[in-house]
């Protein structure tokens, strides 16, 4: 299998800060996985996701995202960021421009700059977000503004735009943190389908477990920046995941108590 | 924050009114004149009346001067603020950069219309051009004061989102911050060509075209009945400008 993600002694300390936001982190992920990083509120998970991405600098170890090395001093070359694709917390969504619009918007790294700047999208482009649309749901809703929406629609347009990327990689940032458990449920299973249907890798971080489990292949637990746990999940008992939320939450808890 | 009594209440107290005195003291304000301008204001009104409507012609080419000055003035502000507004805004420039255009801004902002128009009318001569020139000048500082704020004003999350997509600045400027944008620099310039249509309406006092031509001459020639008809003819026109304003502001909100 290959690795898609390949972490050796990742630190990263948010400037002004006293303690590091990542703590000697290592880590690797196979293709296919859909991998949970599950800890409280400040374990990390945030600032992980978005240097995966390529969005932080000024970090020191050894980085590897879909076999490309990432430079601690440089954003990544703008023709690799397409295949890392993100869904934000907050959506990060056009609010006057239409669903279709912004679904497409995911395409424009995959375009030369002209037709990307004139929005000339090729049939494939189009295919690609009608499609992305359908897996989640909304394909009726590509011709309202984004700012006519529900809060639940626009996460479904955010969603959809990271598929029209066609990504290798997709990170979501707590996902399901705002969402009841039903809705939780649907969303999860909305992003772990629509990835395995396009044999892409998924990361994604709550604080959640008990629900976080059900979708994911693995459990990458951090507290204080630092990996406390990385099991994977089919061979977890039903004991172990009962214990997790005390072991990862609380005793996260803990630990940064000690530090 | 209301600061009652104490020593600094009462010295602003006494400065205020040493300047209010002083004004007074000093511009020759007396009761007897205001008392005798009654019946001198009733016979202004008397010989307004009736507006003498057999200067239309010259209202509507007075009209029609002070259109296309206003046009003509806010387009030239338009291609002024487009650049000024991207060198006076916080986050596409280094401050040194941003800072002196807010200043020079600021500075082109404090210099009256009437000012620039007059030094016009004396650098190109008579006519509509020193107004349009003046009013592309005067309206460019709160035009490319007010761009600045709308590029600065653009949400940064979904242009960072269309970066993490791999989509260049160009792109970005394209799809994340000019849909963003464009609104606010509509109803911001449909704003400003309503303030100069208003303020072009008085260009023509000074020689720089329009319909304050005409105000000027039937005032200085006690044709009373004449210049009340062009003054009904500016309050139409203002009035019109403000309805058409406040549904285009809508249009765009």
């Amino acid at each position: 299998m290959t690795r898609v993600i390949d972490l050796v002694d990742l630190s990263f300390l948010h400037s002004g800060a006293e303690l590091p936001a990542l703590n000697d982190v290592s880590l690797v992920v196979e293709a296919g996985e859909a991998v949970v990083l599950l800890g409280p509120s400040g374990a990390g998970k945030t600032t992980l996701l978005a240097l995966l991405d390529g969005r932080l600098q000024g970090w020191t170890g050894c980085v590897s995202v879909l076999g490309r090395g990432l430079a601690p001093d440089a954003p990544p070359p703008v023709a690799a960021r397409p295949d890392t694709g993100f869904i934000f917390q907050e959506f990060a969504l056009v609010e006057r421009s239409s669903v279709l619009r912004n679904v497409l918007n995911g395409r424009l790294g995959r375009m030369s700059s002209v037709a990307a700047f004139f929005g000339r999208h090729s049939e494939h482009d189009l295919d690609a977000a009608h499609q992305a649309l359908a897996d989640c749901g909304i394909g009726e809703l590509a011709h309202r503004r984004v700012d006519s929406l529900s809060g639940g629609q626009r996460q479904r347009v955010a969603i959809a735009r990271c598929l029209a990327q066609e990504p290798r990689l997709i990170l979501a940032d707590e996902p399901v943190s705002n969402l009841d458990p039903a809705r939780a449920d649907e969303i999860l299973a909305l992003i772990t389908n629509a990835a395995a249907k396009r044999g892409a890798t998924t990361v994604f971080s709550s604080h959640q477990p008990e629900l976080a489990l059900r979708f994911a292949s693995r459990a990458v637990g951090m507290a204080g920046g630092s990996v406390v746990l990385d099991r994977v999940v089919s061979a977890m008992s039903d004991a172990e995941i009962g214990a997790l939320y005390h072991d990862v939450v609380e005793g996260a808890v803990a630990l940064r108590l000690v530090q | 924050m209301i600061r009652r009594g104490g020593s600094g209440g009462f010295l602003t107290g006494v400065c205020l009114g040493a300047v209010v005195l002083w004004s007074f003291a000093t511009s020759d304000m007396e009761l007897s004149r205001l008392l005798s301008a009654g019946p001198r204001i009733g016979e202004f009104l008397g010989r307004m009346i009736p507006p003498d409507l057999t200067v239309m012609s010259e209202i509507v080419d007075g009209t029609a001067e002070t259109l296309r000055i206003a046009i003509l003035g806010t387009l030239g502000a338009v291609i002024l603020s487009v650049p000024l507004g991207l060198a006076a805004s916080e986050t596409m420039v280094p401050p040194v950069i941003y800072r002196s255009v807010r200043t020079l801004l600021a500075l082109i902002r404090a210099i009256p219309l009437l000012l620039v128009a007059m030094l016009m009318v004396g650098a190109v001569g008579l006519g509509p051009m020193p107004g349009v020139i003046a009013v592309a000048f005067h309206a460019t500082g709160m035009l490319g004061k007010f761009y600045a704020e709308a590029i600065d004003g653009v949400a940064r999350p979904p242009v960072e989102a269309l970066q993490s997509a791999g989509a260049g600045p160009l792109v970005r400027l394209r799809h994340a911050i000019w849909p963003q944008m464009a609104p606010v620099i509509a109803r911001d310039t449909i704003f400003r060509f309503e303030l100069n249509l208003r303020e072009s309406l008085i260009l023509g006092i000074v020689g720089a075209g329009g319909i304050g031509f005409y105000i000027q001459t039937y005032v200085r020639s006690f044709q009373y009945d004449k210049a009340a008809s062009v003054t009904i003819a500016v309050i139409l026109l203002v009035i019109a400008i403000e309805v058409l304003n406040v549904a285009l502001r809508k249009r765009f909100s």
